[in-house]
C-alpha cells in the first residue's frame, strides 16, 4: 500500500480558491484569535495566540485578508473556531529573525520553538516547546525520532528523509543540545534503503558521536511510541507513564524539520507534508501545502478521485485516522495524511458473534486481552476489564483488525475507557465527600 | 451534496477479512484426511457414520436456531465441524441412530442451550461422544474393528484396543508394532487412529495459524512424563519407561484430543499462561485415569473436566506493556552504546553499509 506512493516526490501544492481555514488551536492549550475580519495578515504573521505555558501560536499560513472568523469541520467532525484567510495573490512573508541554536541560551532557544508554534506532527499535536522542556527530574538521555511511519498508505517521512536529510539532521541536533542527549533515528525495516543515506548525512555534518540509525522491524504499531522505545531501547515506559519517564523523547520527523526551520529560517510552522493515497484515489501523492488548506480545495487540481467507489474519507492512515463526514476539512499542523478508500479495502461487515478464537489477545501489542476486556465490559464491571488491561489500550486497532468476528473491540474500548474515567472520578469524588463529612463530624465532636 | 455521503466509524479502516467460515473451513479441510483414512480402513460404514454425524448437527442445530428464533447461523460451518469431530470419535461400528442421539446432544445440549457458538462451556462433540459412552457402553468401547484383521479377511471385529489390553495385562510393550500405530493401522475410533495423519492437519492448522500449540503441547508432554515417571519408579526400568511413555502417546485418542479437542475455541482457556495450565490439566487426568482409574481411556474425561475450569484460567494471563518489574526499569545508557558505531573514526566503512540500497 506504501508503494502507492513512496516513489512521489514531496511537491508544493496550493489551494485552488486561494483561501485557508485555520483552525485557532491545533495542539496545547485553546488559543484566541488575535486579528479580526479584514485585517490584512502576512505569511508567517501570528494570528491567534494565549498566555499560558501550554498554548501554542498559530500563524497566517499565506499572505491575505481574514475574511471570516467561524466555526468549520475539522478532524474528529467537531466544529471547532477557524480563520479563514483569502489570499491577496502576494507573497508578503514576515518571518521572524534567524536564530543560531547553538550559540543562544536554552531558554531563548525554547522560547523560539513556541513562536514558531510548533507541535507533535505524527498526530496527537503536543506542543513541542513542552516537550523539549522535561522536569528536572527527569533526565532525558535518549531523543528517538520515529520515523517508523508505520500506518498503511502514509509515506511523506519517508519521502521528507529522503529530500531533506540535512533539516531533520539539524532539528535533532538542536533538540540534542536542549534536553542535552544522544538522539536515535528509528527506522521500520521496509525503508532500510534510507539507512546508508542518513547515515552518510550524519557523518557529513559530523554528528556521528551523538546520532545512530536504528532499525525495527517492520510491524504495525511499531510507530506508536510505546514500542519504539521497546524496540530501539529494549526499555518499557512504564503504564499510565510517558516516555520521559523512561528517559526518552520522541518525535516525528516532521517535528524536528519543523524545528530546523523555525531557527535557520525563522519560518513558523504554516506548511506541512502529507500523502493523499487509497484506493479511491486517481493519482495518489506526496504534497507540501499551507497549513489550513482545506482538502476538497486541492481537487481536481492537485490529485482526483473517483467519487463513485469512494466511501470512507480518513484524516491519517486506516488502522489510527479519523474517518470523516465530509472532505470540505482543513489540513491542520497534525494531519499526516489523508486516505480515501474504496468499498472493497473498507470491509464494511456486521459484528459477529465471538468465538473465543483468542486472535485478538495473541495479536496485542500491549499483551493484553482483548475479548476478556470486551466481555467484561459487556458484563459493566469496569473493574474486571481494568485488570485485563482496558487503560493500557493504545487503541492501534489490531484487534479489530484480525477479528474473525468483525467486532469492533477497538471502538467499544473506547467507549470503555471514558466510562471507566468518569467512573474514577465520580468514585474519588464520594470518597472525598465523606472524607470531608467524617472531618466536619469529627470537628463537631470536638466541640 | 458531499455532507453524508461517506461512512463514518471509529478507527481501524480497516481488516484482515477474516470471518468464522474460513477459520471453519480451514478446520473442515483439516479434517479431511482422517475421514478418507477412517474410510479406507474401516470401509463405507465409517463414511454412513460420519455423514450421519454432520447431517444430525447441521439439521439439529438448524432446528434449535429456528426453535428458540435466533439468526440462522448455519453458514458459519461450525456445526459441520461439530459433526466431524463428533463421528470421528466414535467406533465405525456405531448404530447410526446412536451417531443422531450424540449429534444431538452436542448441538443442542452442549452447545445451543449454552447460548450457541462461542458460549458454549463444555466441547460439543466431546459431550455427544461422552452421553454415547455412558449410555451405550457395549456399542461405544466393547467392539472395535481391527484392520489387520480386515485385511486377512475376516469381519474383522476384535474386542479390545490397546488401551484396553494394557489395562488388563495382556498386552505388553515387547510386542508394541511402533510404526503400525503411528500410520494407524490399528483399532480404534474412525478418526483418531493415525498419529502421522494427524499431525499432518494439526501442522495444516498451525500453519494458517487457526490453532495454538500450547495446550496440545502441553498436554501430550504432561501425559508421556507422568507415563514415564510412574512406570520408571514402579518397574525401575528406564528403558521400559521410555517405550511405555511412547505408547501412552501413540494409543488411544490423546493425539486427537490434542491436536482437535484441546484446540477448541470456546471452551478452553484465551490467555497464553492459562492454555498452557489448561493442557497440563487435561494431561494429568489423562494420565491418572489411565493408569489408575476404572476406564482404559481417559482423554475425553479429563478434557471436559477441564472444560469446566476454563473460563476461572482465563485470570492467568501475560504480564502486559508497563507492568511489573521490567515496566518500571529506566535506561541503562552504558548498554546502548554500541548503536553508535558509526563515529567518524571508521567513514571507510560507510560505503560497505549499502546493502539496504538493494531494496530499491
Amino acid at each position: 500500500m506504501k508503494e502507492l506512493t513512496n516513489k512521489c516526490p514531496l511537491t508544493p501544492a496550493f489551494p485552488a480558491s486561494g483561501c485557508v481555514t485555520i483552525p485557532v488551536t491545533m495542539g496545547g492549550a485553546p488559543n484566541r484569535p488575535l486579528v479580526q475580519v479584514g485585517d490584512a495578515v502576512a505569511r508567517g504573521q501570528v494570528i491567534a495566540s494565549g498566555d499560558k505555558f501550554m498554548n501554542c501560536p498559530v500563524h497566517s499560513s499565506i499572505a491575505g485578508k481574514v475574511k471570516k472568523i467561524c466555526d468549520c469541520t475539522v478532524t474528529g467532525n467537531q466544529n471547532v473556531p477557524c480563520i479563514v484567510i483569502e489570499s491577496d495573490g502576494s507573497d508578503r512573508t514576515e518571518y521572524m529573525e534567524a536564530l543560531d541554536p547553538f550559540a543562544c541560551s536554552v531558554e531563548e532557544a525554547l522560547e523560539r520553538i513556541k513562536n514558531a508554534g510548533i507541535v507533535g506532527m505524527g498526530g496527537a499535536s503536543f506542543p513541542a516547546h513542552v516537550k523539549l522542556n522535561p522536569p528536572k527530574d527527569k533526565e532525558i538521555e535518549y531523543v528517538l525520532v520515529n520515523a517508523a511511519e508505520c500506518e498503511p498508505y502514509l509515506t511523506c517521512d519517508e519521502r521528507t528523509m529522503i529530500e531533506s536529510p540535512e533539516r531533520l539532521l539539524d532539528g535533532l541536533a538542536i533538540a540534542l543540545r536542549l534536553v542535552g542527549a544522544r538522539g536515535i533515528i528509528a527506522l521500520e525495516d521496509n525503508k532500510s534503503y534510507i539507512k546508508p543515506l542518513l547515515e552518510e548525512a550524519i557523518l557529513k555534518k559530523g554528528y556521528g558521536d551523538d546520532m545512530g540509525v536504528c532499525l525495527v522491524k517492520t510491524k504495525y504499531p511499531q510507530g506508536s511510541e510505546k514500542f519504539i522505545v521497546y524496540s530501539c531501547l529494549g526499555v518499557e515506559i512504564p503504564s499510565g507513564k510517558l516516555p520521559s519517564d523512561a528517559g526518552v523523547m520522541i518525535s516525528n520527523v516532521g517535528t524536528f524539520c519543523a524545528i530546523s526551520d523555525a531557527f535557520r529560517l525563522g519560518k513558523p510552522l504554516i506548511e506541512r507534508s502529507l500523502t493523499i493515497s487509497g484506493g479511491a484515489v486517481v493519482n495518489p501523492c506526496n504534497i507540501t501545502v499551507p497549513v489550513g488548506t482545506v482538502v476538497s480545495d486541492l481537487i481536481p487540481g492537485v490529485f482526483s478521485i473517483k467519487a463513485d467507489e469512494l466511501v470512507k474519507v480518513i484524516s491519517g492512515g486506516p488502522m489510527m485516522g479519523f474517518s470523516m463526514g465530509t472532505i470540505d476539512f482543513p489540513i491542520a499542523k497534525g494531519t499526516s495524511g489523508v486516505t480515501f478508500l474504496t468499498k472493497k479495502e473498507t470491509f464494511l461487515t456486521a459484528e459477529d458473534q465471538c468465538i473465543s478464537c483468542a486472535r485478538c489477545v495473541s495479536t496485542c501489542a500491549m499483551r493484553l486481552s482483548p475479548l476478556l476486556i470486551s466481555r467484561s465490559l459487556q458484563e459493566n464491571d469496569v473493574k474486571k476489564a481494568m485488570r485485563f488491561g482496558l487503560m493500557d489500550c493504545i487503541e492501534c486497532g489490531c484487534c479489530a483488525f484480525v477479528c474473525p468476528a468483525n467486532i469492533n473491540l477497538v471502538q467499544r474500548f473506547r467507549l470503555g475507557k471514558a466510562f471507566a474515567r468518569s467512573h474514577l472520578a465520580e468514585q474519588r469524588a464520594k470518597a472525598e465527600a465523606q472524607k470531608n463529612q467524617g472531618d466536619a463530624q469529627k470537628s463537631k465532636e470536638q466541640k | 451534496m458531499a455532507e453524508n455521503r461517506f461512512y463514518l466509524a471509529s478507527s481501524p479502516h480497516f481488516s484482515l477479512n477474516l470471518s468464522t467460515q474460513k477459520i471453519m473451513l480451514a478446520v473442515v479441510i483439516a479434517l479431511l484426511p482422517e475421514c478418507i483414512y477412517g474410510v479406507a480402513v474401516f470401509g463405507f460404514r465409517a463414511l454412513a457414520v460420519i455423514l450421519a454425524g454432520v447431517a444430525g448437527s447441521v439439521l439439529f442445530e438448524l432446528l434449535f436456531l429456528a426453535a428458540t428464533r435466533q439468526k440462522i447461523v448455519i453458514k458459519n460451518l461450525s456445526a459441520v465441524v461439530s459433526g466431524i469431530m463428533l463421528s470421528l470419535v466414535c467406533p465405525p461400528t456405531i448404530p447410526l441412530w446412536q451417531v443422531l442421539i450424540g449429534s444431538f446432544v452436542a448441538m443442542v445440549v452442549a452447545k445451543g442451550l449454552f447460548g450457541g457458538i462461542g458460549s458454549n462451556v463444555f466441547n460439543p462433540a466431546l459431550t455427544g461422544r461422552a452421553v454415547l459412552f455412558l449410555s451405550f457402553p457395549s456399542a461405544m468401547g466393547a467392539r472395535w474393528i481391527d484392520p489387520a484383521r480386515v485385511s486377512e479377511g475376516l469381519d474383522g471385529i476384535s474386542s479390545a484396543t490397546a488401551l484396553s489390553s494394557i489395562k488388563n495385562g495382556s498386552l505388553s510393550i515387547e510386542g508394541f508394532d511402533f510404526a503400525s500405530y503411528f500410520f494407524g493401522n490399528r483399532a480404534g475410533c474412525i478418526g483418531e487412529t493415525s498419529v502421522f495423519l494427524i499431525l499432518v492437519s494439526f501442522a495444516f492448522l498451525m500453519l494458517f495459524r487457526i490453532v495454538d500449540w500450547r495446550a496440545p503441547l502441553s498436554m501430550v508432554v504432561t501425559v508421556f512424563a507422568g507415563t514415564f515417571i510412574h512406570s520408571a519408579v514402579k518397574t525401575a526400568d528406564l528403558h521400559g519407561a521410555l517405550m511405555n511413555g511412547l505408547v501412552s502417546l501413540l494409543t488411544g485418542g490423546l493425539v486427537f484430543g490434542a491436536a482437535f479437542m484441546v484446540t477448541d475455541y470456546a471452551t478452553t482457556p484465551a490467555t497464553r499462561p492459562g492454555r498452557l495450565l489448561f493442557g497440563f490439566g487435561c494431561g494429568m487426568i489423562t494420565f491418572l485415569i489411565r493408569s489408575f482409574g476404572g476406564y482404559p481411556e481417559g482423554v475425553m474425561f479429563s478434557i471436559l473436566i477441564m472444560n469446566s475450569v476454563a473460563p476461572f484460567l482465563n485470570n492467568l494471563t501475560v504480564r502486559m506493556y508497563g507492568h511489573g518489574k521490567k515496566g518500571s526499569r529506566r535506561l541503562d545508557a552504558s548498554k546502548i552504546d554500541m548503536e553508535f558505531d558509526i563515529g567518524s573514526a571508521r567513514p571507510s566503512e560507510i560505503p560497505s553499509g549499502m546493502e539496504g540500497g538493494k531494496d530499491e
